[in-house]
């Protein structure tokens, strides 16, 4: 095989590796939100998920059930964010903000009280590798289409969207506003919680207490620069995966560790994320509700 | 109905005057999150009442003690006032720990290279703190309001930028003091010079608390008459209620936005200086900081305002001070973060706690004499 081909097949690997955690809470950012509910805690969701997929693993040994309890995590936490956010009406983004801080510091507190460590938890099972990839990594390039064909060609689609376009007009239609958006927020917190259980006991093998090191708000990052589209945020998970494979072959070729260049590199990914945004990729393209608290009896 | 009158609040409004009292929710929210936090201790098997006397020890048991949580409080209600002031202009400054790091960097560059006697020293240092901070604040604040990226994202992104560059190339690479065989991942810059530190104010007491602390309580006073009595305060408050209102009454919301995220900036840009000059006294190779994320945390139990931000900073100071002994018991210093959390969490939804105001407002208004400002409409 000549070596760029190899090379090729190695960054191809490389991007299966780093897409997957991405794309998963991308999609569960961009489900949330086309309901009008503005997701920021996808970080502390991911964390989660991350955690109890690794710790259900481990304690049962079956990667399978972590996976169910990574989801589960997820969707848990999502479903506070979703009671906080339509029944008490917080301001979204702070119910977000909130979770993340008690998603970082009550998993350093269970890692520590679970397994008596401050930085990693012992190795757990990994869920069964298909073609060189874990079955989640394939989940994740198949659900964007999925779900673009339920937003597009699904009665259950067509709702979600005119709950996050237009609350009042849906609800005239005889949707149950609330519900609804609540349901689309605990299945973004599941996304999220399977996109933290990919990096857990997906790829690493065990929980690494910086889990998910910024990958959920990359993944918010990925849903604006995809328009609030599911296959649009796969394009842009994509993008920024292979950012991240460019930046690390780059930071190896350049010797930037014994430079003590590695910052730079490791900048890379979330400069370029910032000037894509700034270019006005996916500008005011949000669902018009998006953010804005219904109230039931107002009018 | 108890939470009736609060109707239909457009978005945010509810952040800016969050309960009717925002005081008795912030307390019954950091009560909840202290006994919830309890719980979990005494869940883990652990001595949580011990736990607890310890935290509380540390915090304040000694003037050692008390020192410790003063100065973290300084730092703390530096970064919640700058949370507070990106509020005003109906910002959610989420970079606050960017700004910090690159403030706390300018102030160990400058508090070094600057040839300048005692008097000068210390405010020049303070200066290229709040200015590195202000301008990397002004990035999101053009973001915002030039290419319409939202400030929660960019805030974001560019705190792992100011991370990644800092503590992963200049304080590793470039700014790193060449020490020989010492081991230079954890040098750290060169020692600021003398003349820059801040002086400690009862030194003999074995407390390091230092001039920062009426230099924090000075700023929050300056900008508090700032926000509440001048005519620009005014104008950012404008911007913050309703962007459309206040541009339609003249005010240039994008002049109103970068000046308050360049104030933002500063703010918290000063809070990494106070670190630097008070008590690391260079830029360390390893900084945990995190006090621009807990600024996220400080503003918003104290109800986004100066006072409330100080009033927070100083417990959350307390909290992060007193932690550090929780390890007494095995129970990881992280801890003060949970309860903070959960403390925001609580006080993210001020609809919570709306019977039970309501019910103590009734118990107070039906007292003799006392004269409360209005009762609700029902």
């Amino acid at each position: 095989m000549s070596p760029l081909l190899q090379s090729l097949l190695d960054a191809l690997h490389a991007l299966l590796e780093f897409a997957p955690p991405l794309v998963l809470a991308s999609l569960g950012g961009v489900l949330s939100e086309k309901s009008g509910v503005v997701n920021i805690g996808l970080e502390g969701m991911m964390r989660f998920g991350a955690f109890f997929a690794a710790a259900v693993a481990i304690s049962t040994g079956n990667p399978w059930l972590g996976l169910v309890a990574g989801a589960l995590a997820g969707a848990l936490s999502a479903a506070l964010h979703a009671l906080l956010c339509l029944r008490y009406r917080a301001d979204q983004v702070v119910s977000g903000i909130a979770l993340n801080l008690v998603a970082l510091s009550s998993v350093t507190f269970l890692l520590e009280a679970i397994f008596g460590s401050a930085g990693v938890s012992p190795p757990s099972p990994q869920l069964p590798r298909i073609f060189g990839h874990s079955a989640l990594t394939w989940l994740a390039l198949v659900l964007p289409f999925a779900m673009h064909w339920m937003f597009t060609r699904t009665q259950a689609g067509l709702r979600i969207r005119a709950v996050g376009e237009h609350p009042r007009a849906a609800a005239t239609a005889g949707v149950a506003v609330l519900r609804l958006r609540a349901l689309c927020v605990i299945g973004s917190g599941a996304l999220a919680g399977l996109g933290g259980a990919t990096l857990s006991i997906g790829i690493l093998g065990q929980f690494d207490v910086r889990m998910p090191a910024g990958q959920g708000f990359m993944a918010l990052a990925a849903m604006i620069f995809g328009k609030w589209t599911p296959l649009g945020a796969l394009g842009a998970c994509v993008f920024f995966a292979l950012a991240e494979v460019v930046q690390r072959s780059l930071s190896l070729t350049f010797h930037a560790a014994d430079l003590h260049l590695e910052g730079l590199f490791l900048a890379l990914p979330y400069a370029l994320t910032l000037l894509v945004l700034a270019l006005g990729v996916g500008r005011t393209r949000a669902p018009a509700a998006d953010g804005v608290p219904y109230d039931p009896e107002g009018r | 109905m108890a939470d009736a009158p609060a109707a239909r609040p457009p978005w945010r409004q509810a952040l800016f005057a969050p309960a009717k009292s925002p005081l008795w929710s912030a307390l019954f929210a950091i009560l909840c999150a202290l006994a919830f936090c309890f719980l979990a201790i005494l869940a883990t098997g652990k001595d949580a009442a011990s736990g607890y006397a310890d935290l509380f020890q540390g915090a304040l048991g000694s003037p050692r003690a008390l020192g410790e949580s003063a100065i973290k409080g300084s730092v703390l209600l530096l970064t919640g006032l700058s949370v507070t002031v990106a509020f005003t202009v109906g910002l959610f400054n989420i970079g606050a720990e960017g700004q910090f790091i690159w403030g706390a960097l300018a102030a160990a560059v400058a508090g070094h290279l600057l040839p300048l006697p005692a008097a000068l020293a210390l405010p020049a240092a303070l200066l290229a703190a709040a200015l590195a901070g202000g301008l990397w604040a002004l990035i999101p604040a053009w973001l915002k309001s030039a290419r319409g990226v939202h400030e929660v994202i960019s805030t974001i992104l560019l705190n792992w930028v100011a991370i990644d560059l800092v503590h992963g190339w200049l304080v590793a690479g470039p700014l790193s003091v060449a020490s020989g065989n010492a081991d230079v991942s954890i040098a750290g810059t060169a020692p600021i010079r003398d003349e820059a530190a801040l002086p400690r104010l009862f030194a003999a007491s074995g407390s390091r608390l230092d001039l920062g602390l009426p230099i924090a309580l000075a700023i929050a006073l300056c900008v508090w008459l700032f926000l509440t009595r001048t005519r620009r305060g005014f104008e950012w408050r404008c911007v913050g209620a309703g962007p459309e209102a206040a541009r339609a009454q003249g005010i240039r919301n994008g002049r109103c936005i970068a000046e308050a995220m360049f104030l933002s900036g500063a703010l918290a840009g000063v809070a990494g200086a106070l670190i630097i000059l008070g008590t690391e006294h260079r830029y360390p190779g390893v900084f945990r900081t995190g006090y621009g994320f807990d600024g996220i945390a400080v503003a918003l139990v104290g109800g986004v305002t100066a006072p409330g931000a100080v009033a927070a900073g100083f417990f959350f100071g307390a909290l992060r001070a007193g932690s550090t002994r929780l390890q007494l018991v095995g129970i990881h210093p992280s801890f003060a973060e949970l309860i903070q959390g959960v403390a925001v969490l609580l006080v993210a939804a001020p609809r919570l706690f709306a019977p039970l105001l309501a019910k103590l407002r009734g118990r107070v208004n039906s007292a003799p004499g006392a004269a409360q400002p209005t009762a609700e409409a029902p």
